[in-house]
């Protein structure tokens, strides 16, 4: 096994179409962005890269068959590299970064770029497109109309019973995340607001508001990964890549997700995520406690309290209080989506799990500004998405 | 006059005498109860992966809920004017974590609720009245 290094970063800055900062850019324009972006920032040529890894969209070029990284390798220069295209829902671009790893810590290539992009359709994300009595996400729909956001209030609402979680604590969050935006250029929002803006943003599905609510954005992000050996031509630093994992979810999962799940005796809600994370440490051999910050998926602040909690980065229960203490900031104990998050970025699905190794590249190199982690040593990454799946990884400096 | 109550997707549950029956499976091997019908068993740990018919139904307690306070998206058919609704997640006594609308008032639902299951109408079109599973709470 070749150690892997994460040579260079690149992204488009979030938006919505429309919008001063995307306009009408198509998917290829915003992929192109980050991918020169990422070049140059490696230090590295077109034509040196060896392979392609993308992630697969279903919203947004890909000739329609989500095969953005095929658009990508034309418009930067058909060179006739392989490209692979992954699918795996919002966990993609995780997906797509775990590929491009697995091929140069397997010593197949050894410079490797990673891809992903999205120009989002408008209004809450309708899973299926596919409208016919066999599919699970159309009986969903059509029987009971349980879209994404009353998904996530189900759970928040199921917090808020077990542990006294109250609107306000959800809403602090949202500040949290808003605040630490206002020092990342590539955030879509980046004005703080106050816990009363929160408050009074309207229920999108009660008991969870639009503040608490990640928008869909269009998006880009890329990063050019390779070995520690060849990294040393170009950098006497490079961030590595302790160890990067993709996972589904197991039969005692008992998340809600079709029409209905068999009861096991084991209450476990996440665990694709959680069995992601978990072997992400015990590959790596780093600890929970050696953990410097977290980029986690946090379509609504509900994830940001329960996601810890669940990977043993505190005790259950505990979230609120570390919040409320301030230990989730930047400059705590415990801190959580330094970037601002999805939350103060819009979800560009396919687009995430490349943006969170961005941000980690950025905080490990000690570039991240005013959102910086002082003395950022280990930062962890982590997607989820439709069908069970999700990503993580673990980076180093 | 009384109108035409039909299944909002046919062959997934019926109504007889006022008792809803939902028609899904059961793992012959694991005894695991699958709603909708499952081609196969799901769970690891079990070699046989024999599919039965099963029906389910009956009472449970409410896990959690939601609230719609939108209109969902499409294929969601509903009448106008939206009215919010709330929709549960139960644990079934049957075995099954099962979601579906309630027919109480969005206020009036409380987390650990004892529910019931029931067929009620869901949207209205061509002068029939389309139903679904839901619950309500006891
Ligand atoms: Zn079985």
């Amino acid at each position: 096994m070749q150690e892997v290094a994460v040579l260079g970063v690149g992204m488009h800055r979030f938006g919505k179409t429309g919008d001063a900062i995307v306009g009408t850019k198509s998917v290829k324009a915003l992929c192109q962005h980050a991918v020169t972006a990422a070049l140059k920032d490696a230090g590295v040529e077109w034509k040196q890269i060896q392979a392609v890894s993308a992630a697969s969209s279903r919203f947004s070029g890909g000739k329609g068959w989500g095969l953005n990284g095929n658009d990508v390798v034309e418009d930067m220069g058909s060179t006739g590299i392989p490209v692979y295209n992954l699918s795996a829902g919002c966990a993609a671009g995780g997906n797509a970064f775990n590929i491009g790893y697995s091929l140069v810590a397997g010593g197949i290539h050894d410079m490797v770029l990673v891809v992903g992009g999205e120009v989002m359709p408008k209004g809450m994300i309708q899973t299926s497109g596919v409208e016919e009595a066999t599919d699970p996400e159309f009986l969903r729909q059509r029987c009971i109309g349980m879209p994404g956001p009353s998904f996530w209030s189900t759970l928040a609402r199921r917090r808020m019973f077990e542990y006294g979680t109250t609107e306000e604590q959800f809403s602090q969050v949202a500040v949290k995340a808003r605040k630490n935006s206002v020092h990342n250029p590539y955030a879509r929002f980046q004005k703080e607001i106050t816990l009363e803006d929160v408050m009074n943003s309207p229920y999108v599905s009660n008991p969870l508001r639009l503040f608490q609510i990640c928008p869909v954005s269009n998006g880009a992000a890329a990063v050019v990964i390779c070995s520690k050996e060849r990294a040393k031509q170009f950098t006497s630093k490079p961030v590595m890549v302790a160890s990067s994992t993709v996972a589904t979810m197991t039969f005692d999962d008992m998340l809600p997700r079709g029409l209905a799940d068999p009861i096991t005796d084991c209450p476990n809600l996440h665990t694709e995520a959680q069995n992601a994370v978990t072997r992400a440490f015990e590959k790596s051999g780093i600890a929970p406690g050696d953990v410097s910050f977290t980029e986690l998926q946090d379509n609504t602040c509900y994830y940001e309290l329960a996601f810890p909690e669940e990977w043993g980065l505190c005790q259950a229960g505990e979230s609120e209080s570390l919040l409320e203490a301030g230990e989730t900031t930047p400059t705590g104990r415990m801190p959580i989506n330094p970037s601002g998050g999805f939350v103060s970025f819009g979800e560009a699905t396919t687009a995430m799990g490349v943006f969170q190794i961005a941000e980690l590249t950025w905080q490990l190199r000690g570039e991240a500004g005013g959102r910086q982690v002082p003395d950022a040593k280990v930062g962890l990454a982590q997607t989820l998405g439709l069908g069970g799946n999700a990503t993580a990884a673990i980076l180093t400096r | 006059m009384t109108e035409e109550r039909v299944p909002c997707v046919e062959g997934l549950f019926s109504e007889k005498d006022g008792v809803a029956t939902l028609h899904g499976s059961r793992c012959t091997g694991c005894g695991t109860p699958y709603f909708p019908k499952s081609e196969a068993c799901h769970n690891p740990d079990c070699s046989e992966s024999k599919m039965e018919d099963a029906d389910f139904g009956g009472k449970g307690v409410l896990w959690s809920y939601s609230v719609a306070d939108f209109p969902p998206p499409p294929p969601h058919i509903y009448d106008e004017p939206f009215t919010p609704y709330a929709m549960g997640v139960v644990d079934m006594e049957c075995g099954l974590r099962l979601i579906g609308q309630l027919v109480d008032k969005a206020e009036d639902v409380k987390v650990d609720a004892n529910v019931e299951l029931l067929i009620d109408t869901l949207y209205h079109k061509d002068g029939k009245a389309f139903t679904s599973w839901k619950f309500k709470q006891l």
